[in-house]
């Protein structure tokens, strides 16, 4: 009975630890290699004290030469929704959809509906930036709003052959030491929304973390028609 | 049908009308033309909140209904009650891998309450309600210590080795850290779990967008 437990843990561990990369590229079968397939998502203060937060929303990863990566799909929808009370359901959504090298923003504002389906807010504009090649091309609006759109670079680090190795019984030392150790994600590349916002944007969270800090809970979505 | 596609139609004038009135910006994007159809209903195909959560701790079983998707296309208040078990089990899972490798009892290799205090279930519930919480007065970090923890993730953040350490470090934070342990009269070193030994590689800026010019 005992020994079978080990064997059963082994095993589905071994079945189920091919091809798993995170934070969230490559994250589930039907999203694989697809135009909205979200590869990360950052929240930050962009200096200590600052009254503005940044979103960084990575869509699709060259990672993997077969994955979907290079150019924004106008069926998609990009969504970051924002809870300010807690109870996890989005107060507030930021929504960006490109149409022609452009790439347009609306929110943060109440959705027409929670949930997974949803309309682009389009009495909302919050403003438009032309979708960046290498070079960064940055608007910033009348109310105080950065926007960017366009190819970077993956900051997300990881050495996932490792964790594959780890994950399916192979690897009795676990994950290598610094020096030994390999960023998978080193010269990755993907495909990055980028807005940073005046906190009054938001309002004030009435929500708080584990810790007790009072904060926004924010998570994205990609949407299609 | 025909209600919301009369709905449609307004929101479409409504969007030119407002895009027309905000074209005064001086950013040169002329939002009159071409005439832009936002119209439709979205629904949702992914989703993201802490990272890597999905990748690590939802898992798919052949002949089974995949979960990894099922989550994909879920809401983070009704995701704790859908995916904590499932979690749980997987935490355990790789807890048990690791009594195999070693020669141990899977029984006695368990998770243990970790640095944050927290138990499997309550750390799992808390995972599996993936959403990324941001502090706006405070210092931004994933996890510098239980005086600051939670609010936020930087590009530098080492989500990983947070994620790691709070899964299998234990109340000390490196209960599986390489250390050598004698299992039946036989020396060993424990598995390296609490950090991945990678940093950030990629290039950063200080300013707007903050993340690097394409390699």
């Amino acid at each position: 009975m005992r020994k079978n437990k080990n064997l059963l843990g082994i095993c589905v561990l071994a079945v189920v630890g091919i091809v798993l990369v995170a934070a969230d590229h490559i994250d589930a079968p039907s999203t694989i290699g697809k135009t909205a397939d979200i590869a990360d998502f950052y929240a930050f203060e962009p200096t200590e004290g600052s009254n503005s937060t940044v979103f960084v929303v990575d869509l699709q990863s060259n990672v993997d030469p077969s994955l979907a990566y290079g150019s924004f799909d106008e069926n998609v929808l990009t969504e970051i929704n924002i809870d300010t009370d807690g109870d996890l359901i989005e107060d507030l959504v930021i929504q960006a959809i490109p149409r022609d090298g452009v790439m347009y923003f609306f929110g943060p504002v109440a959705p027409s509906a929670t949930g997974v389906s949803g309309q682009v807010m389009t009495n909302s504009p919050l403003g438009a930036v032309s979708i960046s090649s290498t070079t960064a091309l940055v608007e910033t609006t009348a109310t105080g709003v950065s926007l960017f759109a366009g190819p970077r670079q993956d900051a997300f680090f990881f050495d996932f052959g490792q964790f594959n190795a780890v994950i399916s019984g192979m690897a009795p030392e676990g994950f290598k030491v610094a020096g030994e150790a390999t960023d998978t994600f080193d010269g990755v590349n993907t495909m990055s929304i980028v807005v940073e916002l005046p906190n009054a944007m938001l309002g004030t969270p009435t929500g708080k973390n584990a810790f007790g800090f009072d904060v926004y809970k924010t998570w994205v979505t990609t949407n299609k028609k | 049908m025909k209600l919301n596609k009369i709905k449609y139609v307004a929101l479409s004038i409504g969007a030119v009308l407002t895009m027309a009135s905000c074209n005064t910006d001086d950013d040169g994007l002329d939002y009159m033309e071409p005439m832009l159809d936002f119209s439709g209903t979205y629904s949702q195909v992914d989703h993201i909140g802490r990272p890597g959560i999905n990748t690590v701790l939802s898992y798919d079983m052949d002949g089974q209904p995949s979960v990894k998707d099922a989550q994909n296309v879920s809401i983070p208040s009704e995701m704790a009650g859908k995916f904590q078990a499932g979690f749980e089990a997987r935490l355990e899972q790789y807890h048990d891998v690791y009594a195999g490798i070693l020669g141990l009892d899977p029984n006695d290799v368990n998770y243990e309450t970790n640095i944050a205090g927290l138990d499997a279930a309550t750390l799992t519930g808390y995972l599996a309600a993936d959403v990324l919480e941001v502090a706006p007065n405070n210092p931004t970090t994933y996890f510098a210590g239980l005086d600051l923890a939670l609010t936020g993730r930087k590009l530098t953040d080492d989500v990983i080795d947070v994620s790691l350490i709070l899964l299998f470090g234990g109340g000390t934070g490196d209960r599986f850290n390489g250390q050598p342990i004698t299992i039946n009269g036989e020396m060993k070193n424990l598995p390296r779990l609490v950090s991945d030994g990678v940093s950030l590689t990629a290039t950063i800026s200080s300013s707007f967008p903050y993340v690097g010019s394409p390699e």
